[in-house]
C-alpha cells in the first residue's frame, strides 16, 4: 500500500555515472535541458536520443524501469500532443474537417514536444537514478556556496534537504504502522462521505505529529551533542574531486550537446 | 498443554504464506506455508529472530494483512471469505501492537479508549461501562480518564493504549512485544496484567516476544519461527531441550536453562528442562539427592 511509493528512487550502482560527483551531474543534466530546449530539429534531437539513452545504458538502468517513469505523465504528454496535432494553424493542411485540421507544422510541433517531454523526463530521472539524496543535497550546496557570500543560508536549506529526504521514508512507515494498530480498533478510512473521511484522517494525523516533534527533537539533541553548530568550520566526510568519471561526462557532453547545436545551426 | 487438546480451536492458520512487494525486484517472502491451531483459552507465545515473520503472522489473525496464500480461519470460519465482516473478526480479536503508545490521538484518555468501542456502534452506557472496566483492567485510576494522554508517563501511556484495546473485549488478544523499552518494574506489571487477563477473563493470549525467558514465563505453548517457517513449536521444556537447534534460529536459550544443559553435557545428571532460577535450584537439589556428588 504506502510502503510501495517509491521516493528518492535511487538505484545504487557503480557505473562512470554513479561515480561521478554529483555537481558534474547537475550541471550535465542543466546543459541537456538547455539543449532540449534550444533544439528543435529532427537531426539534432536525434543525436540527443542517442546521448541520452546512451547513458541510461551506461549507467546499466533497467530501460523498462525508466520509461515506468513517464507514466504519471502519460496523459499530459498524450494532451498536448494532440493539442498541437490538431490545432496549430498553417498553410501545409494534410487532413481537414470542419473547424479542426492537421497542418504538416502541427505534426512537427507535436512530435518535438512528445520528443522534448519525454528526453526531459528520461533526462531529469537520471540524475535521481544514479545519485543519493545525500549526494544530490551535498552536490547542491557544493553548486550554491558562492551565494553564501550574499548571506543566503545555503548550507541551512541543504541540511534542511536532506534531513526532510531522510525522513520520508521513515515517516510513510510510520504512517503505515498507526494505519495499521487504528484498523485493529476498528477504524474505517475507505468509506463514508468527504467529511467522515477527513475526520477519519484525525487518529492518523494526530499520532503522526506528535512523532514526527519527538523525532525533531531527539535529532536537534543528538546533533547537537555531536558539535554541529552549522556551516562554521565544517570538513567534510566525503570529499568531491574531479575525477576520471567526470571528465567522461563532460567529453561526451562536449561532443554530444555540442554536435547537437552545430546540427541545429547548420540545418 | 493436554488440558487444551479437547477444546475446539479459536484461531487456526492453514497453509499461510506472504510475499511482500510481489513481482518487483523487492519482493520477500515472509511466511511460508504456516499451519498453526490456536486453543480457546491457550497462551501462547511466538519467537523468533528479528525478521522471522512475527509480525507479518500476527497481523493476518485479524486481517489486516491479506495472505498471499492459505487460509485464516476465526471459529472455524475464513476470515477472509467473500461477505465475511472483516472489521467485525478486528474487534474480537484484539491487537496490541509494538510501542501502542505511539497511537494514541484523542484529547483524553476516556475517548482514546472509547474509540474502538464507538467504532463498534455501542450505545453511550456501555462505552463508559466499557472504558471504566478498561482502566480498572489496566490498573489505572479513574481520573485519568479526564488527563490528556499526552501528559501521562510512557507506561501509563502503553497501558492507555493497552485499555483502548482490552475496552473491545476482545476474545483473543495479541500483543506484540509489549514490555518493549519498559524498565524491569513496568515489564512485570505488564506480564502480571496479562495474567490476569488470561486467568479471569479466560481471554485467549498470542505473546509475541524475543525474550525466551518471558516466552517461557507466559505461555504453555511456544511457536519458534524461522525464515517465515515454524521451526520448533511445544511446550517450553519441550523447545528448551533442543537448545542447539534454537542457537542455529540465532535464538538464545534461557540463562539457567543453558547453565544446567552445560552441566549434562559435563556428565551430571539433573533435567534441564527448566527455565526459571527457583526450579533449577530444586533440579539442582533433586540430583544431589540423587546421591550423585555435584
Amino acid at each position: 500500500m504506502l510502503r510501495d511509493i517509491t521516493l528518492g528512487q535511487y538505484f545504487p550502482g557503480n557505473t562512470p555515472l554513479h561515480r561521478a560527483d554529483p555537481r558534474t551531474k547537475i550541471l550535465l543534466i542543466l546543459a541537456i535541458i538547455v539543449a532540449l530546449f534550444a533544439c528543435d530539429g529532427a537531426l539534432p534531437y536525434a543525436l540527443l536520443a542517442v546521448y541520452i539513452f546512451g547513458l541510461v545504458a551506461l549507467s546499466r538502468l533497467r530501460l523498462r524501469m525508466v520509461l515506468r517513469g513517464l507514466k504519471p505523465l502519460l496523459f499530459l504528454i498524450a494532451f498536448t500532443a494532440v493539442l498541437n496535432l490538431f490545432l496549430t494553424p498553417g498553410d501545409d493542411v494534410l487532413w481537414r474537417a470542419g473547424a479542426v485540421s492537421v497542418t504538416m507544422t502541427g505534426v512537427h510541433k507535436a512530435a518535438l514536444l512528445v520528443a522534448r517531454l519525454v528526453l526531459l523526463i528520461v533526462g531529469t530521472s537520471l540524475l535521481t537514478y544514479t545519485t543519493s539524496p545525500i549526494q544530490l543535497t551535498d552536490g547542491f550546496e557544493r553548486l550554491f556556496s558562492p551565494l553564501k557570500r550574499l548571506r543566503l543560508p545555503i548550507h541551512e536549506l541543504a541540511m534542511m534537504m536532506s534531513l526532510a529526504l531522510r525522513f520520508i521514508p521513515t515517516l510513510v512507515e510510520e504512517t503505515d504502522k498507526i494505519m495499521r494498530a487504528q484498523r485493529a480498533r476498528g477504524a474505517d478510512f475507505d468509506s463514508g462521505n468527504l467529511l467522515h473521511r477527513a475526520r477519519a484522517l484525525l487518529p492518523i494525523l494526530v499520532p503522526l505529529f506528535v512523532s514526527s516533534f519527538r523525532r525533531a527533537e531527539e535529532l536537534a539533541t543528538a546533533m547537537e551533542c555531536r558539535l554541529y553548530r552549522g556551516d562554521v568550520g565544517r570538513t567534510r566526510m566525503r570529499q568531491l574531486k574531479f575525477g576520471r568519471d567526470d571528465m567522461i561526462c563532460a567529453i561526451s557532453a562536449a561532443l554530444f550537446l555540442g554536435g547537437a547545436a552545430a546540427l541545429q545551426l547548420v540545418f | 498443554m493436554n488440558e487444551f487438546r479437547r477444546e475446539p480451536p479459536i484461531l487456526e492458520l492453514r497453509g499461510l504464506s506472504h510475499v511482500y512487494s510481489a513481482g518487483t525486484p523487492f519482493e520477500r517472502r515472509a511466511l511460508d506455508g504456516v499451519n498453526l491451531t490456536i486453543k480457546r483459552g491457550e497462551c501462547i507465545a511466538l519467537i523468533g529472530h528479528t525478521g522471522s515473520g512475527k509480525s507479518t503472522l500476527i497481523q493476518h489473525l485479524n486481517g489486516l494483512l491479506r495472505p498471499t496464500q492459505g487460509q485464516v480461519l476465526f471459529h472455524g470460519q475464513d476470515i477472509f471469505a467473500r461477505g465475511a465482516d472483516l472489521r467485525g473478526v478486528r474487534f474480537r480479536i484484539g491487537l496490541v501492537f509494538q510501542y501502542p503508545e505511539y497511537q494514541l490521538f484523542e484529547e483524553t484518555v476516556g475517548r482514546d479508549i472509547a474509540f474502538g468501542p464507538v467504532n463498534m456502534g455501542l450505545n453511550n452506557r456501555e462505552i463508559n461501562r466499557r472504558v471504566a472496566d478498561a482502566l480498572d483492567m489496566v490498573g489505572l485510576p479513574r481520573e485519568v480518564a479526564e488527563k490528556s494522554p499526552f501528559e501521562l508517563s510512557g507506561g501509563q501511556k502503553r497501558r492507555v493504549a493497552l485499555a483502548g484495546v482490552l475496552a473491545m473485549q476482545p476474545e483473543v488478544l495479541v500483543l506484540d512485544e509489549p514490555t518493549a523499552g519498559l524498565d524491569p518494574v513496568g515489564r512485570e506489571e505488564m506480564f502480571a496484567l496479562i495474567r490476569t487477563l488470561h486467568e479471569t477473563r479466560g481471554t485467549t493470549i498470542v505473546l509475541v516476544t524475543h525474550s525466551m525467558e518471558d516466552a517461557a514465563r507466559m505461555a504453555s505453548r511456544l511457536v519458534v519461527l524461522r525464515e517465515g517457517r515454524i521451526f520448533l513449536t511445544g511446550a517450553p521444556s519441550e523447545v528448551f531441550a533442543q537448545d542447539e537447534a534454537l542457537t542455529r534460529a540465532g535464538l538464545a536459550v534461557p540463562q539457567v536453562t543453558r547453565i544446567l544443559l552445560e552441566l549434562r553435557r559435563r556428565g551430571i545428571a539433573v533435567d534441564a528442562g527448566c527455565y526459571t532460577v527457583e526450579q533449577a535450584v530444586q533440579k539442582l537439589l533433586d540430583c544431589r539427592k540423587g546421591g550423585r556428588p555435584c
